[in-house]
């Protein structure tokens, strides 16, 4: 089975997943009194239709497996630690963020010095550009955010 | 009536705060497009909540200026390194490219640049002349009769999609479904918020936007971040195209900017199926169809002018009628909202500076376009080769700083995240996202028209086969749901019978 086959069918079981949610949320919603329709249907239909296209897909995705015979990995590779790195580093910054224990401009700093250099593969004479860079968009992004459009921005 | 309104707007805008938007938008667009792996809709998207703290006039300058910069800044990238900078580029890829590594980079710019320039003065005709009537003729929608024409929308914009069907249908009604938890649009009480009372004001539009265009983006960027390009060195040589070029091309232009007008206007088709028809006919047309994909001429004008003029089509619907003609232009029909303006026929009468705005800067965003790349491209194209390493975690901060100033609140920033993950996975599976979030910004309008026009008829639905609008709308959808299954089936049958032995 080829990568974007599994990506389809754990995708469209998620999305099914996600549909029995709603479907059971909406199923005490009270009928409509002055309305003939009510707050329920309109989403039960949508969970229903989107139920019947994922399992179409489902199902088209296991006979295209089945079908294929061509082997995986024939387009350029990759840069899966890359993606990891960039949401982990994200994830970290918003926990961080919303727990408020460090101003945003160090947290920026911070964020932007460690992804800008990872994604330079670690190398020792992309640091200090990685540090300079994330110093500068911190502070200024910080100034700009606070002072010009008054966010509330942990400082 | 409406020139003097237009006069105003022009005049509006040469105010130098609103000049200097106009400028900064379009400058802006066309950076973002000759970035790789950045889009219009990226940064529309991320440049929303910056537009709170602006008037709505100045705001959706700005946006429209960069919307116009942005598609026709994917061009430079397109020509230079085979790599569209927006969707909407992926045609002029095919003889731009080889032109450029022909030694004619500047000719293969030039040529893309006043086709750009040509679509989106045509585009801009039509949104200055068709608008209007067709607002009217909007006013006198029913309930009905919008709820089919988003349902038909809907249809139209999965079978355009990238993928099947099938996945453009799960992705627009998966988007409609995300967004009905919060207030009920009829009764006004809660629903669908698993007892968590910040699910009682909904899913706001910016931060899924920004997850489903910013956060995925930059995920799926990071995965490509090994990809090595082969980089062409920038003359300017050629980048005017004189008279005789123009009258050799005229035929192309016109039409492909017809084309490129003409589908903007269908409901949420964007530029990228413009070009793609526009290119096709012109390639059916040519004298010389041998010649396209390995520099044509005729393919640079034909996908240039169309995925250009699609920005002014695209602009008529939603000013007509609140239906958007593109991804880009939900995004608009956001920007509109937050600040309390609601798309639709009756915008020519409660904000009618704003759609004269809007008209006004369609096309003074287009000539400032013209300008700019002609003057400028050489030092635009060096942009290309920016450390995406920089960008990425740059444009994050920007991601998180914009989902949070909405309402200062960090539930807000996870679901900005949360949708960037739902995108990067539907992007991964090939669900379109196009689907899902004009799906997600036209859902609640079909909903509240359904069901006030069945309080208008006690329940009863069958006015959306008895009244000719309806009924039309509702054809429409079947013909585009069945006609794709149709021709599928055909296809198969044909190609067995072609493998049945003889005899």
């Amino acid at each position: 089975m080829q990568t974007r086959q599994k990506y389809e069918i754990a995708v469209s079981g998620l999305m099914i997943l996600m549909c029995f949610v709603f479907l059971w949320e909406s199923w005490d919603l009270p009928p409509g009194t002055f309305e003939p329709l009510g707050s329920g249907p309109v989403p039960q239909a949508t969970a229903a239709i989107i139920i019947l296209c994922c399992l179409i897909t489902i199902n088209t995705a296991r006979l295209e497996a089945k079908k294929s015979s061509v082997a995986e990995g024939t387009g350029e590779p990759l840069s899966i630690g890359f993606a990891v790195l960039m949401a982990l580093a994200t994830l970290v910054f918003v926990i961080i963020l919303h727990l408020r224990i460090m101003a945003f401009a160090w947290m920026a700093a911070l964020f932007l010095t460690v992804t800008i250099w990872g994604l330079e593969n670690f190398k020792k004479k992309k640091f200090l550009p990685a540090v300079i860079t994330g110093l500068i968009v911190g502070f200024a992004v910080e100034y700009l955010f606070t002072q010009v459009f008054v966010v509330d921005l942990p400082v | 009536m409406e020139l003097a309104a237009l006069g105003t707007a022009i005049g509006q805008i040469f105010t130098p705060y609103t000049f200097l938007m106009l400028f900064v938008g379009t400058s802006l667009g066309i950076v973002v497009g000759a970035i790789p792996g950045m889009t219009g809709a990226m940064l529309i998207a991320l440049t929303l909540p910056i537009t709170f703290y602006m008037d709505p006039f100045n705001a959706i300058i700005l946006l429209i200026s960069m919307y116009v910069g942005a598609i026709s800044g994917g061009l430079i990238t397109a020509t230079l390194l085979r790599m569209p900078g927006t969707p909407a580029a992926v045609m002029t890829t095919f003889d731009g490219y080889p032109m450029a590594r022909a030694g004619k980079p500047g000719r293969a710019l030039g040529l893309g640049i006043t086709a750009s320039f040509v679509g989106g003065l045509v585009s801009w005709v039509a949104l200055l002349t068709i608008t209007k009537p067709l607002s009217i003729i909007a006013t006198r929608f029913g309930p009905f009769e919008y709820f089919t024409l988003i349902m038909m929308a809907m249809v139209l914009i999965a079978s355009v999609s990238e993928g099947s069907l099938v996945k453009g249908i799960a992705a627009g009604f998966f988007g409609m479904l995300i967004s009905m938890p919060g207030v009920d649009p009829a009764s006004g009480m809660p629903r669908l918020t698993f007892d968590y009372y910040l699910l009682n004001g909904g899913l706001k539009l910016l931060p899924v936007l920004i997850g489903v265009f910013a956060v995925s983006q930059i995920i799926n960027d990071a995965m490509d971040m090994g990809r090595v390009t082969e980089r062409i060195s920038m003359t300017s040589k050629g980048i005017l195209m004189s008279l005789k070029d123009l009258r050799l091309q005229a035929v192309n232009l016109i039409r492909s900017s017809v084309i490129g007008t003409g589908v903007g206007i269908l409901p949420g088709i964007g530029a990228s199926i413009g070009s793609v028809i526009a290119y096709t006919v012109a390639k059916n047309t040519s004298k010389t169809p041998e010649k396209f994909g390995t520099g044509s001429e005729e393919g640079i004008v034909a996908s240039e002018a169309a995925n250009n003029a699609t920005v002014g089509g695209a602009l008529i619907p939603l000013i007509a009628m609140g239906i958007p003609g593109s991804v880009i232009d939900a995004i608009l029909i956001g920007a509109l909202m937050i600040h309390s303006i609601q798309p639709g026929p009756t915008l020519f009468l409660t904000n009618a500076d704003i759609v004269w705005g809007m008209v006004a800067a369609c096309l003074l965003a287009n000539i400032l376009m013209y300008i700019l790349m002609t003057s400028s491209v050489k030092y635009i194209a060096g942009l290309m080769y920016m450390p995406r390493s920089f960008v990425l975690p740059v444009v994050m901060v920007f991601c998180v700083i914009g989902s949070f100033a909405l309402n200062n609140t960090m539930f807000d920033v996870w679901v900005m995240l949360g949708f960037g993950v739902i995108g990067f996975l539907l992007e991964r599976a090939k669900y379109p996202l196009g689907p899902f979030v004009i799906g997600f910004v036209l859902a609640p309008l079909a909903e509240e028209k359904l069901r006030s026009g069945l309080m208008m008829t006690a329940g009863d639905p069958s006015p959306i086969l008895t009244r000719p609008l309806p009924a039309l709308f509702t054809l429409a959808a079947i013909a585009l749901l069945v006609w794709p299954l149709y021709s599928d089936w055909r296809k198969k049958r044909r190609a067995a019978n072609a493998a049945e032995p003889e005899g």
